[in-house]
């Protein structure tokens, strides 16, 4: 009979009782030192529950519950990553396939990576006009790099043994393509989306704060004008929160593909 | 009795060998890589070798004679520098459906079954087929290794042999005239290695004995076993053919009972002398201590 309870999920368990207690310690730590000018944890959570309460409320442009923030932050995180992604999968099968598509296209991936989202930021404006596509585009131009890398990564890094097994038996462009190597890149391929997606949750706060008007950035920029800390606090631990969701998620997929060790 | 003299006893043609139609005529091959620094490696040298339908041909030599790089150059795999492979009649100029391999790694596809794995070979060599002909024909051969009931799983969930075994169906399932078989049993304990040369042999009897096997090996036993001639290699670089020694056991072979044969322990001390120089420390010029 399989135990419910083994040492160590109980162990971990603690170990995760144990971390959400230091977390507190420390913020109420701060928030004494700083004289309460920082709401400690216990300020914080009669406003998040609060918020909490009625989270999809619509009382106009500027007054939206928490709930309508998050999802509209999760919906264009998503299409910003699924445009990245779009670009990053092909390209960097590309990359990694052929040695003069990586002579070409690294030293652009090289020069483009490190820019900051903030930076194009402008440029989405200019090309889209509107405020949604630049936060849109800004997503997908800084999320799509770590697939583009990894999956390139994978398909370069494919065994000698998988090619001949191609050659071996004769298989089509479209049979190697489809049965040896995208198969053997998709793990390479999924973690980079896992980096990504990571990133592109990273921009969506800052990328808001700019464009304004609705989403999670948006909502820790009118807290702040708002002057309630509690609010922003809320929303960092719900950012982080999604975050690790999302990362959960990624992971199961990633675990999900994985054909060694099955 | 001098090991030149037993060689020629042992060369005496056997009635029909002699006139089986070619199968593989290397000739003149010489195959040469560009070193990693300057200049160039070569391999193999000078090699010429006729092998007939339906025989079985061991390659055998030290590790790093190029005897895998003969092999690709009969599977297509690697091109020769110089000379040509004809194989059924046609100049190889790279792999085919009409020859076989089975790699030394087993080189199954980790991600899909072992009927996929089977069943993609198939389908890419044989697109006229209709789906259940393929399926038909991956069944049965995956039937004759014994591993029909274990085809829904993964290649990590298989010991070696039953890796190896499917690989084995993967080949045999392509139908080609030519087997090519690249040190296939090394990373198997004796006992499956064993087991393995009678599921071989099997399959070949199975068809006739109309397919052509070449195997490379540093087994001196297996080869032995297996083949109808062992074809030894000098040392490389720039490998040559040493000796190609017939070997006229009767068959079906009995694993148990050939070894007592005393051709087969005349044919095991040639083999040894060819490829050892030293069989005890006294040869090294040490002296016992007890």
């Amino acid at each position: 009979m399989k135990k419910i309870f083994s040492v160590s999920g109980a162990l971990s368990i603690a170990y995760f009782i144990g971390s959400i207690l230091l977390l507190l310690g420390l913020w109420s730590l701060v928030s004494a030192f700083t004289g309460q000018e920082i709401p400690g944890p216990a300020a914080t959570w009669t406003v998040f529950y609060e918020m909490l309460q009625d989270p999809f409320y619509d009382y106009g442009p500027n007054d939206k519950g928490i709930g309508i923030q998050l999802w509209s932050s999760i919906k264009r995180v998503f299409s910003g990553f699924f445009i990245g992604s779009l670009v990053a999968i092909p390209l960097g099968l590309l990359m990694g396939a052929s040695k003069t598509g990586m002579r070409l296209l690294n030293p652009l991936v090289q020069v483009l990576r490190p820019v900051s989202p903030l930076a194009w930021f402008p440029l989405g404006l200019l090309a889209f006009k509107a405020s949604e596509g630049a936060t849109v585009f800004i997503i997908a131009i800084t999320s799509l790099w770590p697939t583009l890398i990894n999956t390139a990564f994978g398909v370069s890094s494919i065994p000698q043994d998988f090619r001949n097994v191609g050659k071996a038996f004769g298989f089509s462009t479209w049979k190697y393509l489809t049965k040896i190597l995208i198969p053997y890149a998709l793990p390479h391929i999924i973690t980079g989306l896992r980096l990504s997606i990571g990133i592109a949750w990273m921009v969506i706060v800052a990328g808001e704060m700019l464009s304004g008007g609705i989403g999670i950035g948006f909502f820790v920029w009118d807290s702040w004008n708002g002057l309630s800390l509690e609010k922003i606090l809320s929303a960092i631990l719900i950012i982080g929160i999604v975050g690790l969701l999302l990362d959960k998620l990624f992971n199961a997929l990633q675990r999900f593909v994985a054909y060694e060790g099955k | 009795m001098t090991p030149d003299k037993l060689v020629d006893i042992l060369n005496t043609p056997i009635p029909g060998k002699t006139r089986r139609p070619v199968s593989i005529d290397v000739k003149d091959v010489t195959i040469s890589f560009k070193a990693s620094g300057k200049g160039v490696f070569t391999a193999v040298k000078d090699i010429n070798l006729s092998i007939g339908k339906g025989e079985i041909v061991c390659i055998i030599g030290h590790s790093g004679c190029g005897k895998s790089t003969l092999m690709n150059a009969i599977s297509g795999m690697v091109k020769p520098s110089q000379g040509e492979v004809i194989v059924d009649g046609n100049r190889v100029t790279g792999p085919g459906p009409d020859r076989g391999i089975v790699f030394q790694n087993y080189s199954l596809l980790p991600w899909l079954t072992v009927y996929k794995n089977v069943y993609e070979a198939v389908d890419a060599v044989m697109p006229g087929k209709s789906a259940k002909e393929k399926a038909e024909l991956v069944a049965e051969n995956l039937k004759m290794v014994n591993l029909y009931q274990h085809k829904d799983k993964l290649p990590g969930q298989l010991s070696g042999g039953m890796k190896q075994r499917t690989a084995i169906a993967r080949a045999f399932a392509i139908n080609p005239s030519v087997l090519l078989l690249d040190e296939p049993f090394g990373a198997l304990d004796a006992l499956t290695k064993a087991s393995m040369h009678i599921e071989l042999l099997k399959l070949w009897n199975l068809d006739h004995r109309s397919k052509t096997i070449v195997m490379v090996t540093h087994d001196i036993e297996e080869a032995i076993f297996l083949s109808d001639r062992v074809v030894v290699m000098s040392d490389g670089p720039a490998a040559t053919i040493r000796e190609i020694v017939d070997i006229n056991l009767p068959r079906p072979r009995n694993k148990k009972d050939i070894v007592h044969l005393p051709e087969y322990m005349d044919v095991h001390d040639r083999l040894l002398n060819l490829l050892i120089k030293n069989f005890s420390i006294e040869d090294e010029g040490v002296e016992y201590q007890p």
